[in-house]
Formats: structure tokens, sequence, C-alpha cells
């Protein structure tokens, strides 16, 4: 047996999610609640559950000042409320990740600062697009696409792709990207200098902001206005651009523009 | 109506057994063999592996040469389940600066991250030094080259304070209630004033709108006061940080409700 002290220790570690979490009926009333006051009938219908169970419950989540009866309605007290919030936010981090668990699954993460692993549920709503055999070049097409039509870009660019920055000179020369900032390591920027082409249209280009950072890149982030993608590597270092995040809600641009700034600094 | 969020299994998966907790928490610090979980957790041989079963049918970690590893993704649950924790425990060390209440005024986003004030203290006035709150603000403007401000009452130390800052060229951003502005603002020394709200230094946000928050950000620390739900200012409890994060979250928090406006 787990002698008692170091059993006691830990249910005082983990008491306090232990009890909102593993009750399947108290989260939901809490989760039910969170919209707006409830009273017994509807909380009833909401939970499918009789009255009873329903009230022993609440009378369980009044004791622990998570809920309060106000005339006929039960709502949250203000501490319910902070607590709702944070257990959605948990949820939806969850989700966000299950929604695109191949992807996430499928790539070393760990280039993702911890702040952002914890803001998850800002990309709830974001997909991935994968090449297929009969279309290799599904996510590299689809990427341009979302590129040209963009008057600004700020990307995180792990990879030396004479194609990618092909396009971008093209949108440049183009006139219809008008500013463009690019956080680079060292080695890419090396590999840039070599080539006169890329050394005159994006070095030489005061339409382009070259930002060198000392950084292990592994990560290819690009963000605009109004969508941002995300290409990652494979666990065993090499890059894979097969498979592409999208996102094009203000969420997904927030988590984006959060990401850029920390590896920006 | 039920909405659509619901706990997964998973997250009831990890949150139901401590044991499993603790050894997620030991195996996201690096791998370990079974005896290595045993001697740095002192829970028995028999609990650790019934349990690393579970989590390996779960797919939650892998055994590689009598190492077990914890899945990447798994690291960011459990990250978020901690992260969770946090907050209730947070939420539940501050229950009676929080509790009856009113936080309207608080952001999704600022409450999201709330553990951002994990390093506060609650400062609570005592029978003996029923100016506790306002003296430990005081105390901080005094030090402080900068303020950004919501004050939804008056104090009439705050105009001196305040002309200090200025004085020093310092900057002064501040929300208050419309009503309070001559009070407050043309309490300043006019010679003082004009010239540092000509240089952007002194900027004063009146708003007719309900402020029910107070909220003060100086060089280095953080204060936030909030109103009873009988509608009255709870002048006997302030929290209060120093740290970094603390100040990013008033910052953000002051800049929503300044937008707001």
């Amino acid at each position: 047996m787990t002698n008692l002290q170091t059993k006691n220790q830990l249910n005082e570690e983990y008491k306090n999610i232990k009890y909102i979490l593993t009750s399947t009926m108290r989260s939901k009333l809490i989760l039910a609640m969170y919209e707006s006051p409830r009273n017994l009938e509807e909380l009833r219908n909401d939970l499918s559950k009789p009255s009873a169970t329903i009230l022993h419950g609440l009378k369980e989540l009044e004791t622990e000042n998570l809920v309060k009866k106000v005339q006929k309605k039960y709502q949250l007290t203000s501490n319910g409320f902070l607590l709702a919030t944070n257990m959605i936010k948990l949820i939806e981090n969850w989700s966000a990740i299950n929604n695109n668990t191949d992807f996430w699954d499928n790539h070393d993460i760990t280039c993702i600062p911890k702040e952002l692993l914890k803001n998850m549920h800002l990309l709830k709503d974001a997909n991935y697009i994968t090449s297929t055999t009969s279309d290799l070049s599904n996510a590299f097409n689809k990427y341009i696409d979302l590129i040209s039509n963009s008057k600004e870009l700020k990307i995180i660019m792990p990879i030396y792709s004479e194609n990618h920055f092909r396009h971008i000179i093209e949108l440049l020369n183009n006139n219809k990207l008008k500013y463009i900032e690019l956080v680079i390591s060292e080695e890419i920027l090396k590999a840039i200098k070599i080539n006169g082409t890329f050394r005159k249209y994006l070095l030489e280009n005061k339409k382009v902001k070259i930002i060198c950072v000392k950084k292990n890149l592994k990560l290819f982030l690009t963000y605009s206005y109004d969508f941002m993608s995300l290409t990652l590597f494979f666990k065993d270092g090499h890059y894979d651009d097969s498979q592409m995040l999208i996102g094009k809600s203000s969420n997904n641009l927030k988590w984006a523009t959060e990401v850029y700034s920390v590896y920006r600094g | 109506m039920i909405n659509s969020y619901d706990l997964n299994n998973e997250i009831q998966f990890l949150a139901k057994s401590e044991i499993r907790l603790k050894i997620i928490s030991e195996l996201e610090k690096n791998p370990k063999t079974v005896k290595e979980l045993v001697n740095t957790t002192n829970i028995t041989y028999s609990s650790i592996s019934s349990n690393l079963v579970k989590l390996e049918e779960r797919n939650h970690v892998t055994k590689k040469k009598n190492k077990y590893y914890l899945k990447p993704l798994s690291k960011i649950y459990y990250r978020n389940l901690m992260d969770f924790k946090m907050s209730v425990d947070l939420i539940t060390s501050f229950d009676d600066f929080w509790g009856r209440h009113n936080i309207d005024q608080l952001t999704l986003d600022s409450i999201q991250n709330i553990n951002d004030l994990k390093d506060s203290k609650l400062i609570k006035t005592t029978p003996l030094d029923i100016y506790k709150t306002h003296n430990t603000i005081k105390e901080k403007m005094i030090e402080s080259k900068s303020l950004k401000a919501i004050f939804p009452y008056l104090h009439p130390e705050y105009p001196q304070l305040i002309e200090n800052i200025l004085k020093n060229n310092g900057h002064v951003e501040i929300i208050l209630p419309r009503n309070m502005f001559s009070k407050m603002i043309l309490e300043i020394n006019e010679d003082i004033r004009k010239p540092a709200t000509a240089k952007g230094n002194l900027k004063v946000y009146a708003t007719s709108k309900e402020l029910n928050l107070y909220l003060t950000l100086c060089d280095e620390t953080m204060s936030l006061g909030l109103f009873k739900n009988d509608g009255s200012f709870d002048q006997n409890r302030l929290l209060i940080s120093s740290s970094e994060k603390s100040q990013k979250w008033a910052n953000n928090l002051f800049t929503s409700i300044k937008e707001k406006m």
C-alpha cells in the first residue's frame, strides 16, 4: 500500500480539479448555468435527470459558493463564473487539439511556445489540409493562393525554399504585396545572400524586413489580416510540406500573432 | 438548451486518479523506469505499474527499453489540465476577493488568463490599519514614474499624486467617471496639467458608462479592486502583484476597457 502520508499529499494537491472534473453532474450543472440563470425545470431538461439528483448537485455547489439561488433561478456566483470560464477554456483547448489530432500528433510540436500550447482553444475553428498522392502540391498551391491576395505578410521561415522565395518576389514586384517581414535563422540568411536574385529582391528591398534570429526555427508560420497558416516538421527532423493548418478567424490570427511575437522577440 | 461544452472522457480519466496525475507529472519532466517512478513518488510498485498499463492502453505513454515516455499530445493535455488546476487554486485561494463581488467588467480574455495573477497578494485592511489598502497604493504611486489607472471613485489625495508623476515628466493615463473629472483632474495644478496634456503625458478618458472596477498599473506593481454585489466599492480588499505577467494582464485589461469607451 502507498503510505497514508503520500496519499494525503496527493489528495490535497489535486482535490480542487478532482472535485469539479470527475463529477459529471457538477460539471454539467456549472456549464448549464454559464450562459444564463436557470430554474429547476430548465436544469431538469438540460441534464435529463430527476429533480432530486439535480437538487443534490446544486446543494453541493451552493456549499462550495459556486452557485446561488436568486428568486427561483439558480445562477453562478462570481467564483462559479470564473471557474466555468476556465473549465470551458480547458474543454476547448482539448477539443481544438482533437479536431486536428493527426496534424498535431504527426509533427514535432516542441517548437510551439508553452504559453500558446495553453491557448490552443484559439485554434478550435482552424482546419488542416493534406496533399494527396493525386495532388502532391495541394498544400503548397493553397499556400500560394492564400498569400497572393495579401498586402502585408509576416512569416517565420525555417526552410530555404526557392519556390517560396520566387513566389514572394513575384508578389512584391507586382506591387500587390506592400510589406513583408521574414523571421529567419542565420543559416537561411547566408543561403539567401549567396543567391544573386534573392539578395537583390529580398535583402535589398525596402518592402522587405528581415529579422535574423539565433533561435532554432522548426515551424513555418504565416499570417496576414485575414488568414494564418502553419506547417511543421516531422518528429524525425524533416520538414513536412504536405500538411498545412489554415485558420481565418480572429482567434486564429491572435494565436499566430502571439507565436510570431515570441519568435520575433 | 444545453450548450455544446462537454467534458470528454479523457479529461475525466486523467483527473480521476491522483496517482495517474502524479505519474504523468513525473514523466513530463523526463522519461522514467517503473523503479524510478516508485522512488520519486513514494507510490507502491503495484499502483504505479497498473496505472502505467492503463495509460499505455489509452495511448498517453509509450514504453521503450524499460523507460516510459509521455506522448507529446498528452504532454499538452496535461499542461492544460494543470493550467486549469492553477486557475481553480487561484480562484479558491482568493475566495473572499472574488466571492460576492462584481466581476462584470473583467474581460473574457482576462478571466481566461487569470493565472497571470498567481503571485498576487491580497491586501486587507485591519481594525488597526483601516487605510492599509489606500496607503499601499499611495506608496506605489509615489515611487512610480508612470501610471495607468481606472478610478471609479475619488480619493482626495489622487490629484496631488498624479501631479507629482507629471512633474517628473511621467506618463499618466486615467479612466474615470465623467462626473469626477473636475474634482480629480481640474484639481491638478494648471501649470503642470496643461503642458502635460499638450505633450501627451496626461491622457484622461472620462466616461458616462458605469465603472465597477478599480485598477492601477504603476512601474512595477498592479493592483485590482472590486465592487461588492450590493454596488458599493470594497475598500477593504485589494489584490496586488509585482510579477511581469500580472502587469501585462493589467495592461491588457486597461487597454480593452479603454477601447470599449
